[in-house]
Formats: C-alpha cells, structure tokens, sequence
C-alpha cells in the first residue's frame, strides 16, 4: 500500500468562495522522491500543510497517510509525528540557542531518555555536517547552515516522510546545493520526499513530478514528460531549467536532435556534433 | 526655498532623471543586545547615472542593509552616502533621494489599498502632487507593469495572483518616478512565469534609461539585467566592475558561496572563452546554433 495514499481530496480556506484544492489523487510509495510544481496560488503549499497533518481536509474519499486518516480528528494530529515538513525559511523553525539545542528540541517532546536523545543528536549533526556548528548560535549561522539546521532538526524525530515546501527560496546558490544534496542523501536513504518547487532545475532531482493549477492536479509524470510538454508548462505558468532551455532553442534551429535537461547533457550533445 | 501652502498647493513630479550615488567608507552595525553586528565595513563603491548593477553575496553578506543604506532608510555609522556629490543636509539632497526607489522584499505584503489604483496612487499623493499628476502618474506606472489601469485599477489587489501583486508593488514604487531603482530579491517566491515577466519589465526600464541596483541570488538574471556586479561578503566589498569570470576555482563568485550565471559555465565546459558568454540564454543557443 503506498505511504501516501489520497483520493478526491478537497480544501477550502474559510471564507474562500473557491476551493483551494480540489479533487486532489495522490499515491506516493515508501521512498519515492515526488516534486510538487504550479504557479502561485495554485494550492501547492496547501497541499504541503496537509499532508504534514498542519491542516484538515474539508473531505476526502480516501486520504490516508502513513496510516493515519488525515480527516479524522486523531489522524490529522497523529500524521505530524510521522511526516516532517520543513518551510522556506529556517528562522520561523529554529528554536533551541545553539544547534544541539535545536536538534535535541522535537525529542525532548518525545520525553525520550537523555542518553537516547544526546545519541541521536550526534548522529544527526555528523549525518547534517554540522559536528563543527554544534555550539554555535542559530542565527548567526549562514542560510544553508541554518537550513540545514532546521532539516537536521525535522529528521531528528524518526519520520516516514519528508515534506519541503521552497526550502531554498531564501538560500544563496551555495547554501542552495548543500540543502538540496542533504535531501537527496535522505532519499538515497530510502525516506520519502515531497518537494514544492519553483525552481525547474530542482524538479530534476524527483523521480516524479505532479502539477497543480487552480487547486488541481493537472499532470503527473516523470520531469522529463513535463518539460516535453510545452504548451502545458506555457499554461501552467511554468518554464524549464536552464540546459532545457537553450537544448529547446537549438532544437527549433535544427542544431540538436533531442531535448537535453542537464548542464552535462547539454554539453556532451554538443561536443557529440550536429545532429 | 519652496513652501507648501496657499502659494504652491500642487507640485507636479520632477522628471525619471538618473542620479549617481557614492558611498565613501561606509560602515554599519547592527545592534542585538550584548552583541554588535558589524554589516557593513568601509564600503567604498561609486554607481553611475544610469548603470545597472547587481549585488550579489551569500546571505547574511549585507546586500539588504547596503540598498537601505543608499536609500537613506540607515545612517552610515561612519562614512557617507553621496547623492551626485551631495552628502547629507546638503543642497536639495532630500529631491534626489526622493528619486531613489526601494522595492522591498516581498513588497506585496505591504499592498493595503482597496483598489489597485489607490495602491499605485498612495506615493505619488504623499509627495503633495496635483490630482492631475497623481492620476496620470499611476496610470503609467500600472501600465509599465503590464496591468492596465483600465482592466486592472478597480479591482482589489488582494484579487490578483502573486506574480501580479509583487507587479502592482513595483508600480507603487515607479509611480513616484524614480531615476534609480533598488530591487531587494525581486524574483523570490515567483513562479518561472511571474520571473520571466518581471525580468521583461526591468529589461524595458532599462531601455528606458532607469539606474538598477539589483540585490539577488539569482545569478543567471543578474547577469542578464545588469552591466556590472558588486561582491558583498561578510560585509565587505570583495569585488566590484565589469563581470569577469576567472578559471574555474579562482572565480570571484565561486570562492563567496556563489555561482557564476548558466551561459558562463556552459562556455566554460565547451571550451569558449567565459567572457564571451552572452548574457541571455536565448542569445547563447543563437551563438552555438
């Protein structure tokens, strides 16, 4: 059975006249890294709350996520335990006054014993790279480092699955890769990732990619089928990464014979010769 | 000395005109409790009428407080901001920094009329401008931002998209006419649409002979809008010019957590000088073609 599995989803903020999810089919299984795309406003980070228990559906015919049922009054409390989302920006998660603090916080919760919890927090500071921070304070660490803090931080408390909604939007390109390659080792891990993305070139970290417009799914696929998708990504106010875009320039002047999504792609067709 | 009052109860607005700005070692702390902040650290940086610049720095390397700093919003803790020459309580330095125009990060959240039009109208109708002046300043800057008053200024601006609203923001800021605009991290949070129609309205501002000074991640538009480049790290200028990109790791932007734009390391790996990189992408796969 998937780890998320949502069928005919609805949301509606209160007093909205429309809903801000709709609709909403979603099967992501045990350790699959599923980006989430769409424009502002398009329900996105709404979809994000929800699956992190931050929210209650309005209804759902099936909306179960690591077991729990996000629409019951225990399930949509009970989730938080098992997914961890991390925001856009570390400052609004940040708690403790140095980074152990910080990470030893959401097992304190758990009234684990402090042997147990001063495990953990040396297994997350080596696995996060942040051995060398471990005293120093929060705030005055770098973006990435504070990212990465407040990730160590979420993954700290045993979860099932991750849920990251822009977590680089604040970041500088540095801090931006060290983020993104902490979440990729998580994957490789075998932990389930949800990414709520603007940036086209992150979406080619997930195995799939699911877009939303006006609060409904309106394509699912792997991230090239997407970006093979022109008009689509035109509608849903999207674009393509960098190497896509000039792979897509050369292919309509007939200097390459297939669209390429990668830095490493683009070059190695090009030094392969015309088509 | 102009007075407001019965003698000269409606100014109208002085024209876009460009302006220089220098900073002569320019410092600035931030005080938090026991500990000082120091944000800037002599700072000597001169921007030219009408050049387009971008800041570039890791987080926290101070390109926020240097755009405060210029606008007037921080006082230097030593040094001076100059305003074509003029310093501080100098002269009609206070009309020249009127013509500086600071668009915040987010500047949406700071959209509070009920109408679009109030919105835009707001800055121009502080500046004491004729009713005449401040419509027709309002009109123009809603259609430089591609949301004509006519489809656009009656509705509320809680009704637009977020690509739209961070557009209505920068309209507020160009109603008052500025010569020189300071962008805080215009491009976060926009979807890749919202981004490529924002790059196209500073594009045609440019044109239009507007002063940039775009703080920003966002390399590959940075290097797309803007003719030179500062590098801000821990708050000190560690370069600043044309853009140059040296050989692999003993490029500028690499060694202070940034990274040089797409295009750059794309003529890099093909073997073609990186200072030949053209600045748009679409201009590159014409090159390559």
């Amino acid at each position: 059975m998937p780890l998320i599995d949502i069928r005919g989803l609805r949301y509606r903020y209160a007093g909205a006249a429309d809903d801000a999810l709709c609709d909403i089919d979603l099967a992501v299984e045990q350790g699959e890294f599923v980006a989430v795309v769409g424009a502002n406003g398009s329900g996105k980070s709404t979809l994000a709350r929800l699956l992190g228990g931050l929210a209650r559906p309005a209804g759902a015919a099936r909306a179960e996520v690591c077991g729990h049922d996000l629409c019951s009054d225990d399930g949509h409390l009970d989730v938080r335990r098992d997914v961890g989302v991390l925001f856009q920006n570390p400052d609004n998660q940040l708690v403790g006054a140095t980074v152990e603090e910080d990470l030893a916080f959401g097992l304190e919760n758990l009234a684990l014993p402090s042997p147990e919890i001063a495990r953990r927090v040396d297994e997350m500071l080596a696995r996060f790279d942040l051995e060398p921070l471990r005293t120093r304070e929060p705030h005055l660490l770098s973006g990435g480092q504070r990212q990465r803090t407040a990730l160590a931080g979420v993954l700290a408390v045993p979860r099932r699955v991750l849920v990251l909604d822009e977590p680089t939007a604040m970041l500088d390109p540095a801090g931006r890769d060290e983020v993104l390659a902490a979440v990729r080792r998580e994957a490789d891990r075998g932990l389930t990732v949800v990414l709520v993305t603007q940036e086209m070139d992150e979406v080619l970290l997930a195995d799939r990619v699911v877009a939303l417009a006006g609060g409904r799914a309106v394509f699912e696929g792997p991230p090239a089928a997407l970006f093979a998708e022109r008009e689509l990504l035109h509608e849903l106010s999207l674009g393509l990464p960098p190497a896509a875009e000039v792979g897509l320039a050369l292919m309509e002047r007939g200097a390459l014979a297939e669209l390429t999504l990668t830095l490493d792609d683009l070059v190695a067709a090009l030094q392969a010769g015309t088509p | 000395m102009r007075r407001r009052g019965a003698a000269v109860t409606e100014l109208e607005p002085e024209g876009a005109r460009p302006l220089s700005v220098c900073c002569e070692g320019v410092s600035f702390r931030y005080d938090e409790g026991a500990t000082t902040i120091a944000a800037l650290r002599g700072v000597d940086l001169t921007f030219a009428p009408g050049a387009s610049v971008a800041l570039l720095g890791p987080t926290g390397s101070g390109k926020s407080t240097l755009l405060q700093l210029l606008r007037g919003l921080l006082v230097p803790d030593e040094g001076r901001v100059l305003l074509d020459g003029l310093a501080a309580g100098e002269g009609d330095v206070e009309e020249r920094r009127r013509r500086m125009g600071l668009v915040f990060q987010m500047p949406e959240m700071q959209l509070f009329a009920a109408t679009c039009r109030d919105d835009v109208a707001f800055g121009p109708r502080q500046l004491g401008w004729s009713d005449g002046a401040v419509d027709e300043a309002a009109t123009s800057a809603l259609a430089a931002v591609g949301l004509p008053a006519d489809r656009f200024g009656a509705r509320h601006p809680y009704s637009l998209s977020g690509g739209e609203q961070r557009r209505l923001a920068l309209a507020g800021v160009l109603a008052m006419r500025p010569g020189l605009l300071l962008l805080d991290e215009p491009f976060v949070s926009l979807d890749p649409a919202s981004r490529r129609d924002l790059e196209a309205i500073l594009r045609d501002l440019r044109t239009g002979g507007m002063g940039l000074v775009l703080a920003t991640h966002d390399v590959d538009r940075a290097y797309a809008l803007c003719e030179s480049r500062v590098v801000l790290d821990e708050g000190v200028v560690v370069d600043a010019g044309p853009w140059r990109f040296g050989a692999g790791g003993e490029d500028v932007l690499l060694a202070h957590r940034l990274k040089p734009p797409f295009v750059v390391e794309l003529w890099r790996r093909l073997g073609r000088g990186a200072a030949e990189a053209p600045p748009q992408l679409t201009a590159a796969a014409e090159a390559l073609a």
